[in-house]
Protein backbone atom coordinates (compact mmCIF):
# COMPACT_ATOMS: atom_id res chain seq x y z
CA UNK A 1 0.00 0.00 0.00
CA UNK A 2 3.32 2.29 0.71
CA UNK A 3 3.95 1.76 -3.11
CA UNK A 4 0.84 3.19 -4.24
CA UNK A 5 1.06 5.88 -1.85
CA UNK A 6 4.92 6.74 -3.01
CA UNK A 7 4.26 6.16 -6.97
CA UNK A 8 0.81 7.56 -6.77
CA UNK A 9 1.70 10.48 -9.19
CA UNK A 10 3.45 7.76 -11.69
CA UNK A 11 0.96 4.18 -11.46
CA UNK A 12 -1.74 6.92 -11.58
CA UNK A 13 -1.89 9.36 -13.26
CA UNK A 14 -1.68 11.33 -9.97
CA UNK A 15 -5.08 11.03 -9.58
CA UNK A 16 -6.30 12.52 -12.66
CA UNK A 17 -9.40 10.86 -14.44
CA UNK A 18 -8.03 7.71 -12.42
CA UNK A 19 -9.37 6.93 -9.04
CA UNK A 20 -7.60 4.13 -6.86
CA UNK A 21 -9.94 2.03 -4.28
CA UNK A 22 -8.38 -0.35 -1.84
CA UNK A 23 -10.37 -2.84 -0.90
CA UNK A 24 -9.92 -5.38 2.27
CA UNK A 25 -11.83 -7.06 4.55
CA UNK A 26 -11.28 -5.06 7.74
CA UNK A 27 -14.03 -2.94 9.04
CA UNK A 28 -14.09 0.55 7.80
CA UNK A 29 -12.91 2.43 10.80
CA UNK A 30 -9.75 0.04 10.41
CA UNK A 31 -9.35 1.52 6.75
CA UNK A 32 -10.11 5.11 7.84
CA UNK A 33 -7.34 5.23 10.51
CA UNK A 34 -4.65 3.60 8.87
CA UNK A 35 -5.46 5.82 6.08
CA UNK A 36 -4.77 8.66 8.53
CA UNK A 37 -1.29 7.36 10.26
CA UNK A 38 0.49 6.54 7.08
CA UNK A 39 -1.21 9.39 4.96
CA UNK A 40 -3.05 7.45 1.51
CA UNK A 41 -4.50 9.67 -1.01
CA UNK A 42 -6.51 7.32 -2.01
CA UNK A 43 -10.18 5.68 -1.29
CA UNK A 44 -10.21 2.52 1.19
CA UNK A 45 -13.19 0.08 1.11
CA UNK A 46 -14.29 -1.75 3.20
CA UNK A 47 -15.74 -5.47 1.64
CA UNK A 48 -16.13 -7.29 5.20
CA UNK A 49 -18.76 -9.42 3.88
CA UNK A 50 -16.25 -10.06 1.05
CA UNK A 51 -19.09 -9.91 -1.64
CA UNK A 52 -17.68 -7.86 -3.70
CA UNK A 53 -14.38 -10.07 -3.24
CA UNK A 54 -16.12 -13.06 -4.52
CA UNK A 55 -18.01 -11.43 -7.78
CA UNK A 56 -14.65 -10.24 -8.72
CA UNK A 57 -12.51 -13.48 -7.90
CA UNK A 58 -10.05 -11.95 -4.96
CA UNK A 59 -11.20 -14.74 -2.07
CA UNK A 60 -8.27 -15.42 -0.15
CA UNK A 61 -7.80 -19.40 0.65
CA UNK A 62 -8.83 -18.14 4.15
CA UNK A 63 -12.54 -17.68 4.75
CA UNK A 64 -13.63 -13.91 5.30
CA UNK A 65 -10.56 -12.67 4.08
CA UNK A 66 -9.42 -10.93 0.18
CA UNK A 67 -6.39 -11.52 -1.45
CA UNK A 68 -3.84 -8.97 -3.37
CA UNK A 69 -5.73 -9.27 -6.97
CA UNK A 70 -5.54 -5.96 -8.75
CA UNK A 71 -8.63 -5.03 -11.70
CA UNK A 72 -8.19 -1.80 -13.93
CA UNK A 73 -11.84 -0.77 -15.00
CA UNK A 74 -11.42 1.15 -17.84
CA UNK A 75 -14.02 4.13 -18.52
CA UNK A 76 -16.18 2.44 -20.25
CA UNK A 77 -16.95 0.37 -17.37
CA UNK A 78 -15.08 -2.97 -18.33
CA UNK A 79 -12.15 -4.74 -17.12
CA UNK A 80 -9.11 -3.33 -18.81
CA UNK A 81 -5.97 -4.92 -16.62
CA UNK A 82 -5.79 -7.96 -14.16
CA UNK A 83 -2.81 -8.70 -11.78
CA UNK A 84 -3.86 -11.81 -9.96
CA UNK A 85 -2.31 -11.47 -7.95
CA UNK A 86 0.10 -8.41 -8.04
CA UNK A 87 2.99 -9.06 -7.15
CA UNK A 88 4.04 -6.64 -4.85
CA UNK A 89 7.38 -6.93 -4.47
CA UNK A 90 8.12 -6.98 -7.92
CA UNK A 91 9.36 -4.11 -9.94
CA UNK A 92 8.13 -4.70 -13.39
CA UNK A 93 4.77 -5.72 -11.39
CA UNK A 94 4.09 -1.67 -11.36
CA UNK A 95 5.37 -0.81 -14.55
CA UNK A 96 2.62 -2.87 -15.81
CA UNK A 97 0.33 -1.34 -13.95
CA UNK A 98 1.40 2.12 -14.47
CA UNK A 99 1.48 1.09 -18.37
CA UNK A 100 -1.91 -0.51 -18.48
CA UNK A 101 -3.43 2.77 -16.47
CA UNK A 102 -1.54 4.82 -18.60
CA UNK A 103 -3.43 2.88 -21.55
CA UNK A 104 -6.91 3.36 -20.17
CA UNK A 105 -6.65 6.94 -19.37
CA UNK A 106 -5.57 7.65 -22.93
CA UNK A 107 -8.62 5.85 -24.59
CA UNK A 108 -10.80 8.72 -22.73
CA UNK A 109 -11.97 10.95 -25.49
CA UNK B 1 -15.28 -27.39 22.20
CA UNK B 2 -15.58 -30.91 21.22
CA UNK B 3 -18.09 -30.01 18.51
CA UNK B 4 -15.46 -27.56 17.19
CA UNK B 5 -12.13 -29.97 17.58
CA UNK B 6 -14.81 -32.34 15.39
CA UNK B 7 -15.41 -30.42 12.93
CA UNK B 8 -11.41 -29.11 12.73
CA UNK B 9 -10.22 -32.27 12.62
CA UNK B 10 -12.82 -33.26 9.73
CA UNK B 11 -11.86 -30.73 7.76
CA UNK B 12 -15.20 -28.50 7.81
CA UNK B 13 -14.86 -24.79 7.51
CA UNK B 14 -16.00 -23.14 10.67
CA UNK B 15 -16.33 -19.98 9.35
CA UNK B 16 -17.28 -20.40 5.95
CA UNK B 17 -20.77 -20.32 5.33
CA UNK B 18 -23.14 -22.92 3.71
CA UNK B 19 -23.27 -20.49 0.74
CA UNK B 20 -19.43 -20.53 0.65
CA UNK B 21 -19.13 -24.47 1.03
CA UNK B 22 -21.38 -25.18 -1.99
CA UNK B 23 -19.58 -22.32 -4.46
CA UNK B 24 -15.95 -23.10 -5.13
CA UNK B 25 -14.60 -19.29 -5.23
CA UNK B 26 -14.67 -17.26 -8.14
CA UNK B 27 -12.19 -17.43 -11.07
CA UNK B 28 -10.92 -13.67 -11.23
CA UNK B 29 -12.90 -11.67 -13.77
CA UNK B 30 -11.28 -11.56 -17.15
CA UNK B 31 -9.99 -8.68 -19.20
CA UNK B 32 -12.96 -7.68 -21.32
CA UNK B 33 -15.67 -8.30 -18.87
CA UNK B 34 -18.03 -6.00 -17.59
CA UNK B 35 -17.15 -4.73 -13.90
CA UNK B 36 -19.87 -5.67 -11.52
CA UNK B 37 -21.04 -2.36 -9.66
CA UNK B 38 -20.80 -2.41 -6.06
CA UNK B 39 -21.54 -0.35 -3.20
CA UNK B 40 -18.97 -0.32 -0.46
CA UNK B 41 -18.45 1.90 3.19
CA UNK B 42 -15.64 4.34 2.20
CA UNK B 43 -12.65 6.23 3.82
CA UNK B 44 -10.06 8.59 3.25
CA UNK B 45 -7.03 9.88 5.48
CA UNK B 46 -9.63 12.35 6.63
CA UNK B 47 -12.05 9.66 8.14
CA UNK B 48 -15.19 7.30 7.18
CA UNK B 49 -17.33 8.81 4.47
CA UNK B 50 -20.75 9.94 4.59
CA UNK B 51 -21.92 8.25 1.59
CA UNK B 52 -20.59 4.76 0.64
CA UNK B 53 -18.39 4.39 -2.54
CA UNK B 54 -20.27 3.15 -5.40
CA UNK B 55 -17.96 2.04 -8.44
CA UNK B 56 -20.82 3.72 -11.26
CA UNK B 57 -20.10 6.96 -9.36
CA UNK B 58 -16.92 6.89 -11.48
CA UNK B 59 -17.96 5.84 -14.49
CA UNK B 60 -16.27 7.59 -17.35
CA UNK B 61 -12.95 7.57 -15.23
CA UNK B 62 -10.27 4.74 -15.19
CA UNK B 63 -10.84 2.70 -11.42
CA UNK B 64 -8.50 0.69 -9.65
CA UNK B 65 -9.52 -2.09 -7.62
CA UNK B 66 -6.62 -2.68 -5.74
CA UNK B 67 -7.74 -5.66 -3.06
CA UNK B 68 -5.19 -6.73 -0.59
CA UNK B 69 -5.08 -8.86 2.85
CA UNK B 70 -5.49 -7.23 5.74
CA UNK B 71 -4.65 -3.15 6.67
CA UNK B 72 -1.20 -2.63 8.05
CA UNK B 73 0.26 -5.49 6.37
CA UNK B 74 3.01 -4.79 3.91
CA UNK B 75 2.10 -4.20 -0.02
Amino acid sequence: MHAYRDQYAQLFNDGQDVVLIAISADPIDTLAAWARDDQFQFLMASDAGTVVAKTYGALAGRPGMTNRNLFVVGPEGKIAFRAVPFREIDPAAYTELGEAVGRSVGKRE
Amino acid sequence: MQRVLVAAALGVPLLAGPALAQQPAAEPLAVGAAAPDFTLPGATRYGVLAQPVRLSDFSGKTVVLAFFYRARSKG
